[in-house]
């Protein structure tokens, strides 16, 4: 069986099971023609293993390569990202099927099946594609024990063997997995840029929010250092939208950080008060792809790679590709010391108007400001008339050109966007600075471990207002109309329309309902114990165990284990060399026979014990008579199972010792 | 001492062959030479084979995209996959550590042909020896498992091209269990020696009636009348009759024969074969040999210096070729 046989049936069939272990979550993700391909190459290989069909020949493999690659340059515009790389592996895997010939293609194959395993990691990381992750790892590392055929193959033992083998890998990983030092990136890599996933975007129109309340996906987990805010409190914010085009509410031009927009990275520049009441919180967000984070008002994060922008948000350095982890501090904005201020620019940002539409609301809204009143006489005006006639659903009807108009005097029908725009249209156009914040309100408190769960649907609109002296303040005209959507969440606002596209109504089954709150806590702590574990979380953990990080207690943490495997491992092998135990008999004999090989007479190998006694006396002849008695006892206390020989061997020998050693 | 490479390669320069000098010095203090050797950890010797390597370099690319991406699933594979190359040289070594290997018996062979070994494989704890390969370097290994209790005989065949007592070289065992990322294996020296008889070479017919000057008295012996066509049929070469006879006859076979009246005893002599040189003369004394054996013809051997009286059956046949394999080279 030499490295270059040709494989075995068996073999074969394990390299395709393991392909397909490592490729299956891919599927989804790749062109149809790889899929295609991977399957027709299998198929082909299974053939010749049957002998129907040639092994394909160099022509063919050619012009294989070659549409291989024509293929990949067509689906895939962009290089550098993630989805090309993994379709360049599942293809390698096919043009390798084609000429899996020797044992040596297998390891290759194989090898590379670890690899694909991996990418799986960079897209997801919940806790099903772990253990699937581990199937995965686990029947490829089989393929690779049933690689020389015949028993080895068997399911059972390769599966058995190998995870005997991963198990037994397990205690070193975890001692790697604490102690192994995080760099970092070392360079820039693609990232998964390309699947689209829900939440707040950087632009909204009406029917935007009532749309996200059809997802019970989180978005948010969010724990707490302290106090933990009450529910009327918990805004995070994510964006804000100051520029209204008549129908879609957007951030405005130089407000996004790749626009210009002004991000203070390091510490703040803005003077915030070391003692007073602040909310300390850990917010771990879902992948958005979008660079913005949420917080509650007038926010700093020390965490790397996170800013403060001019109008109170987080952003990060880079998009949110996978889950996020961001300490923040929040200052209640009337703690903050010194007079607000507001520029030229940012007036007039905020109290933009398109110039024409709406007129109706224009009217009403200059009526309220020839009245003279201030902006928070204003604001009572609007959320009063709001409160009087207006209705809270989910399914609000279509409006026309002019949304504003047609929400507050014809339909009176809306959800959090339509009162938050509206407010934000009538204060602008009274000649107040207002402007419309976007992201999550509420949030679902787990008591098992301490956390609020922020959902898709809890993504809200709100307002604020620029009153002088006040500076910005938030004011949600939906607490108007529903003050239970504040107050309980969408579910008891709407508790008739919430989630009725969803396939299964699981929020209406107590049951099911504490089982899926369940299971969030487990993937929540799995995150935080596993996902997380950066640099920082390792040298608290390290601080935890060691007390302090030094070098020499890092060597005693790795070494101590190390040494104790290392004995373990020095004990075995000197039992498992060693052989059957000899029984007392033999054992007293063999060390007479080395007591006289030191002196000089060795016995031969195959001599006979009588034979040897007889060429002791010959050659010593002193020693002689005692040889030949210790040799009776000794085979009477061997062959017949004396004990009365056995007591006399240890009298001779004792006596027999003195005597080799003078002579 | 035998060289294990030395066979393959005997035109190595100076350096490598003191190397393989010193090599095989230390082989030998370290595992020297008896009928029976237990594998333990002064004997094998572990590392990576290619694939390993290859596994390692998969290592350090997964803990790379760790980092990039930093991702502590994949780094947790990353380190599970370490863990795992930590943890299979142990059982590569165990599948073979604990193993007696037992010389049988060397059998014998023609130069040319195959000599082969017969091994006994034992372990006395229950643990199973699994793929293990067997073999001389110049020979194809043989793949053998080990039962967890008892013992496997396993035949492993060495190339010979010369006569004589042939000291086997050392004896290669190794394996790659469990995923042949590592392979562990000995050098062992089971004191093989093989007795290698001359290559037959063709030599036309055999020489019947060419030696009768010799021994008349004996020859002149008759007995009764049923001989006669007894004798016929050993002339007629129909050997099956005579066959049946001698295997009727058993152990006396011989001289039954003999004193059953062949008067022309067969006598495979050196001097007739004046004119070639000594191996050719060894090869076709070989063949004649096998063919009288064939045949069921009395034969005798005649070497300078040395004579064997004819007769009949294996232990003959053995005799005479072994005189053959032993025939010295600088004889005559």
């Amino acid at each position: 069986m030499t490295y270059r046989d040709l494989l075995p049936r068996e073999s074969l069939l394990w390299i395709f099971a393991a392909q397909l272990a490592v490729l299956l979550p891919h599927f989804a993700r790749l062109p149809l023609w790889i899929v295609a391909g991977w399957i027709a190459a299998v198929y082909w290989r299974a053939e010749v293993s049957r002998g129907r069909r040639p092994l394909p020949g160099r022509a063919f493999k050619l012009v294989a390569v070659a549409g291989v690659l024509a293929g990949l340059v067509l689906s895939y515009r962009q290089w550098f990202a993630l989805e090309p790389m993994v379709a360049l592996l599942a293809v390698s895997f096919t043009l390798k099927n084609l000429e899996l010939v020797t044992r040596r293609d297998a390891f290759l194959s194989l090898l590379l099946a670890y690899f694909v395993a991996a990418t799986l990691f960079v897209f997801e990381q919940g806790i099903p594609h772990a253990v699937y992750g581990t199937l995965a790892v686990l029947v490829v590392t089989a393929a690779l024990a049933a690689q020389p055929g015949g028993p080895s193959a068997r399911p059972r033992r390769a599966l058995g063997l190998a995870s005997r083998l991963l198990a037994q890998s397990v205690p070193l990983m975890l001692l790697l997995f604490l102690v192994m030092p995080r760099l970092g990136p070392l360079w820039a890599v693609p990232q998964d840029s390309a699947s689209a996933s829900t939440g707040v975007s950087d632009s909204m129109s009406p029917g935007d929010f009532a749309r996200l309340s059809q997802s019970d996906e989180p978005a948010l987990r969010i724990t707490f250092d302290g106090p933990v805010p009450p529910p009327d409190q918990r805004y995070w914010r994510g964006l804000v939208y100051s520029d209204f085009d008549g129908r879609r509410w957007t951030q405005g031009f130089g407000v996004d950080p790749r626009e210009g927009g002004r991000v203070t990275w390091r510490d703040s520049e803005r003077a915030l008060p070391e003692v007073g009441p602040r909310y300390r919180y850990q917010v771990i967000q879902e992948p958005t792809h979008n660079r913005w984070l949420f917080a509650m008002a007038r926010p700093h994060s020390e965490t790397g790679g996170v800013g403060e922008t001019a109008d109170d948000r987080l952003v990060r350095s880079e998009p949110v590709y996978s889950r996020l982890a961001y300490d923040v501090h929040s200052w209640p904005r009337d703690s903050l010391p010194g007079e607000p201020a507001l520029s030229e620019f940012e007036r007039r940002r905020n109290l933009q108007l398109p110039p024409v539409g709406n007129p109706r609301a224009r009217a009403w809204a200059s009526r309220l400001r020839e009245r003279g009143l201030s902006p928070g006489e204003i604001s009572a005006e609007i959320l009063g008339f709001f409160n009087e006639s207006f209705t809270y659903t989910l399914e609000p009807p279509r409006l026309g050109r002019d949304s504003v108009d047609a929400f507050l005097f014809d339909t009176r029908r809306g959800f959090c966007e339509h009162f938050a725009g509206s407010y934000v249209f009538m204060m602008r156009a009274a000649g107040v600075p207002a402007r419309v914040v976007a992201g999550y309100q509420g949030g679902e408190w787990v008591e098992g471990e301490q956390y609020l769960l922020v959902r898709q649907y809890d993504a809200h609109a709100w307002a604020e207002i620029w009153s002088a002296g006040r500076g910005w303040h938030r004011i949600d005209p939906t607490g108007a109309v529903s003050p239970e959507r504040i107050r309980d969440g969408l579910q008891r606002a709407a508790a008739d329309e919430f989630m009725r596209e969803a396939l299964l109504p699981v929020h209406r089954i107590p049951l099911l309902n504490r089982l899926r709150l369940q299971w969030d806590m487990i993937n929540y702590r799995w995150y935080r114990t596993v996902i997380s574990f950066d640099s920082e979380r390792q040298q608290d953990l390290l601080r935890d165990l060691l007390g302090e990080i030094s070098a020499p207690r890092l060597a005693l943490l790795v070494g101590l284990p190390a040494a104790m495997a290392l004995l373990g491992i020095w004990g075995w092998l000197w039992l498992a060399g060693r052989g059957r135990p000899l029984p007392p008999a033999e054992r007293l004999y063999k060390r007479f026979c080395r007591r006289l090989a030191r002196s000089g007479i060795e016995r031969e190998s195959g001599e006979a014990p009588r034979d040897f006694a007889k060429r002791v006396a010959r050659e010593r002849p002193r020693l002689g008579p005692m040889a030949a008695s210790i040799t009776t006892a000794y085979e009477r206390a061997a062959y017949a199972d004396d004990p009365a020989a056995m007591k006399q061997l240890r009298r001779l020998l004792r006596g027999f010792w003195p005597l080799v050693r003078r002579g | 001492m035998a060289i294990p490479d030395a066979v393959r390669d005997e035109k190595g320069d100076t350096w490598s062959r003191r190397w393989r000098a010193l090599h095989s010095a230390w082989l030998s203090r370290r595992a020297p030479a008896a009928r029976a050797v237990t594998l333990d950890h002064r004997k094998l010797f572990i590392l990576p084979t290619r694939a390993g390597l290859a596994f390692a370099l998969v290592i350090v690319l997964l803990w790379l995209l760790g980092t990039n991406y930093e991702n502590n699933l994949v780094f947790a594979l990353a380190f599970l996959l370490a863990s795992l190359f930590v943890v299979l040289p142990l059982h590569t070594f165990a599948n073979l550590s604990g193993i007696e290997i037992r010389l049988l018996e060397a059998g014998t062979a023609f130069a040319g042909d195959f000599a082969t070994a017969r091994l006994a494989l034992a372990r006395d704890r229950d643990r199973r020896g699994e793929h293990i390969q067997l073999g001389w370097p110049a020979g194809d290994p043989v793949t053998v498992q080990v039962p967890g209790e008892g013992a496997v005989e396993v035949e492993v065949a060495l190339p010979v091209m010369e006569r004589g007592r042939v000291r086997a070289p050392r004896l290669r065992i190794e394996t790659r269990f469990p995923l042949g990322l590592f392979r562990c294996w000995s050098w062992i020296d089971l004191d093989v020696e093989f007795l290698v008889y001359p290559q037959p070479r063709p030599a036309g017919p055999l020489p019947l009636g060419a030696a009768l000057a010799e021994g008349e008295s004996e020859q002149k012996r008759r007995g009764g009348d049923d001989f006669a066509g007894l004798r016929q049929y050993q002339l007629g070469h129909s050997p099956r009759q005579v066959a049946w006879k001698q295997f009727a006859a058993g152990r006396g076979l011989h001289s039954k024969d003999y004193e059953s009246g062949v008067d022309s005893r067969l006598w495979l002599e050196w001097d007739l074969l004046a004119g070639r040189d000594i191996e050719t003369r060894l090869g076709n004394l070989c063949q004649w040999v096998l063919d009288a054996d064939r045949q069921q013809l009395a034969y005798g051997l005649r070497l300078p210096g040395r004579a064997i009286e004819p007769g009949l059956g294996p232990s003959h046949r053995d005799r005479l070729l072994a005189a053959l394999a032993l025939f010295p080279v600088q004889g005559v």
